[in-house]
């Protein structure tokens, strides 16, 4: 992928860390599309946060479609790196993206027992 | 009689014709409207456990909040067993009934329950655009 495609994802995410004030690093996660047709969930993307906790490159703007999408944050294996356990195996974040001319950032607040998610820009 | 007697009278009454309650589901809910400060009422709700084996969700119940956001009577105590949940929470539909717009169709809250004797308190913040939860008590 390439340094153009990935500064210009119009899907971004960000995972913070609230229990320890920190990026998520290192977190596994994936982006789905939902065919409406099939009723079935096409994985798109699958990868990891970096440092600053962010996924750069998780869709290119011409497969960037009005649809369903669904961003599963493997949550619970993360938590196990840590050596910690967690309320939450996985999270996943369904959201409608209606107009595909705008960028939808989508960040996840993690802590062992709670989490939040916000449409950001 | 005096009013006293008959306040009691009444009281007592009462509490005859709920002899047969059913004790509180260890599990619970709480959705909250955060937009507008208000519960989350007549939001439909559906709690789902795992099959491990076959991987798949198995329903358990389905009901509504009622005007205080709340769903009494989720699981009982006997088929509170540990495992993975998943609580799923129909907030299109709901914001739809209130004319408006919402970034999630549905919102899907998955926890582990390891030890099922305790309660376990599940509430949903939500607004349009951001929702939240947490393990509550």
């Amino acid at each position: 992928m390439g340094s153009s495609a990935k500064s210009s994802s119009p899907i971004t995410t960000h995972v913070l860390n609230t229990g320890d004030g920190v990026p998520a690093a290192r977190m596994a996660l994936s982006l789905h599309r939902l065919d409406p047709r099939m009723a079935i969930w096409n994985l798109l993307t699958i990868g990891n946060t970096d440092e600053d906790g962010r996924c750069p490159g998780l869709i290119t703007s011409d497969a960037f479609t009005p649809g369903l999408y669904k961003v599963r944050f493997e949550t619970g294996q993360y938590w196990e790196s840590l050596g910690q356990s967690s309320f939450y195996p996985y999270v996943e974040i369904v959201f409608s993206v209606s107009d595909a001319d705008q960028s939808c950032h989508v960040p996840l607040l993690v802590s062992r027992y709670s989490y939040s998610t916000y449409r950001g820009s | 009689m005096n009013r006293l007697q008959h306040i009691r009278g009444h009281l007592l009454a009462d509490k005859n014709m709920n002899i047969a309650t059913t004790p509180p589901s260890p599990l619970t809910t709480h959705v909250l409207n955060t937009a507008q400060g208000v519960p989350g009422v007549n939001m439909t709700i559906s709690l789902h456990r795992l099959n491990p084996i076959s991987s798949e969700w198995y329903l358990l119940t389905t009901g509504k909040t009622n005007d205080d956001g709340r769903c009494p009577g989720l699981i009982t105590k006997e088929n509170f067993i540990a495992g993975v949940y998943k609580m799923c929470f129909e907030t299109g539909k709901y914001w739809d009934a209130l004319g408006e717009t919402c970034f999630y169709p549905y919102v899907e809250v998955i926890f582990t329950i390891s030890d099922s004797s305790q309660k376990y308190h599940v509430p949903l913040l939500l607004s349009r655009f951001s929702y939240s939860t947490y393990r509550g008590s």
